[in-house]
């Protein structure tokens, strides 16, 4: 199994390089990372003035839709009740739902909406996470094509959905969204919006209350470019270390792949999770906030 | 003469805004660095102090370590909408 799984990932591993030798133009283009976020349309659909084509980024949110609902059946119905040993896919399916719980719903929502808020923000947490993941994996989604044996495919290509402003702009108004709609159900919509206002001397009021409101619309920014300037950056480093050895020489081989892959190990291992779990523990922060506004 | 003039002056203008996007994301990241360092110090202290706090604590230290770590992505952000636009 082992020595199977080895082989199938160095065929993953040098597939492209059979991609890359068999275009011989390939190489001589002018390389530029930013052409990997030009998203065109695969299936236009038009409504009205909506455009909803299907694109790349699209098409990848949609993957990480089907592995998302994939990975929460896999790790928390494992075998419920038929044994009493917890098996290892139940033991990470707990330590999940355990952080879910204690390090986000609990640190930023009142105990009385935990019950409401909790699916939101696990499932933020959850599709966040696998959205970030996926753009790790090289898939078969580029725009680009090559040949082998007479079949024209799509190269391998590393991008994230969540490095396109407008999917990281979509989830951040659905946290914006909540976060007022809760405040002004439980708290009346006067004494929500006083609750912005921190205590001043009434003079101060025409400086403060500008600055409180384009606060609310700061985090919306904050919490959108957040994710997005991170996830951007680093496909843009890891592409640009690949790249350096096309457009150098050959003998920056080495030094390129020792620092793209230590930037690779970085992005996967930490910035991944943190960025799922800061936007959702943000998001819990914000609608907790907003239920129970401190004065 | 004239031509070389403007040659010149639009390869200056190109370099200029390279320079400036490094120098603007150069020191967001010192910036950044300085203030990523101060969080996981004070971690260290905090858990070498009070060993039995270490879970309640790392929930706050990464929370930290990204709002920190995100001006820097702010820098990058401006930095290129400038270098795009201008």
């Amino acid at each position: 199994m082992k020595r199977l799984s080895a082989l199938a990932l160095t065929l993953f591993l040098v597939l492209p390089q059979i991609a890359l030798a068999a275009s011989p133009t390939g190489a001589e283009e002018e390389f530029d990372p930013s052409q990997e976020w030009e998203l065109h349309a695969w299936i236009p659909i038009h409504i009205g003035p909506l455009d909803l084509s299907i694109n790349k980024a699209v098409a990848y949110l949609l993957l990480g839709m089907v592995s998302t609902i994939g990975l929460g059946l896999f790790l928390m119905r494992a075998r419920i009740g038929s044994t009493n040993e917890v098996g290892r896919r139940q033991a990470v399916g707990e330590l999940v739902y355990d952080i879910a719980q204690t390090q986000i719903a609990e640190q930023g929502l009142p105990h009385k909406a935990i019950g409401r808020w909790f699916p939101y923000v696990a499932s933020l947490f959850l599709f966040i996470w696998t959205v970030n993941m996926l753009g790790f994996v090289p898939l078969p989604l580029s725009d680009e094509k090559f040949t082998i044996f007479g079949i024209e495919l799509p190269t391998l290509a590393v991008f994230a959905a969540t490095s396109t402003l407008s999917v990281t702009i979509a989830l951040a108004l659905l946290t914006f969204v909540f976060t007022h709609v809760e405040g002004i159900r439980h708290n009346g919509p006067v004494k929500y919006f006083k609750s912005w206002i921190p205590d001043v001397p009434k003079g101060l009021y025409p400086l403060i209350v500008p600055l409180e409101i384009l606060g609310q619309f700061m985090r919306l920014i904050s919490l959108s470019v957040r994710l997005y300037a991170n996830m951007l950056a680093g496909h843009m480093l890891i592409l640009t270390f690949i790249g350096l050895i096309f457009l150098t020489s050959p003998w920056v081989f080495p030094a390129s792949v020792i620092l793209g892959t230590a930037f690779y190990l970085f992005e996967v291992l930490i910035v991944v999770s943190i960025q799922a779990f800061i936007f959702a523990a943000l998001s819990a922060i914000y609608i907790g906030s907003a239920i129970e506004p401190e004065h | 003469m004239f031509n070389l003039l403007a040659q010149e002056t639009a390869s200056n203008v190109d370099a200029g805004k390279a320079i400036a996007l490094a120098l603007g994301i150069g020191l967001g990241s010192l910036g950044a660095g300085i203030g990523i360092g101060n969080i996981f110090g004070s971690m260290i202290q905090a858990v070498a102090r009070q060993p039995e706090l270490r879970g309640e604590l790392t929930g706050i230290q990464w929370l930290g370590f990204a709002l920190t770590e995100a001006v820097v992505f702010y820098g990058l952000i401006g930095g290129l909408l400038a270098f795009v636009l201008v």
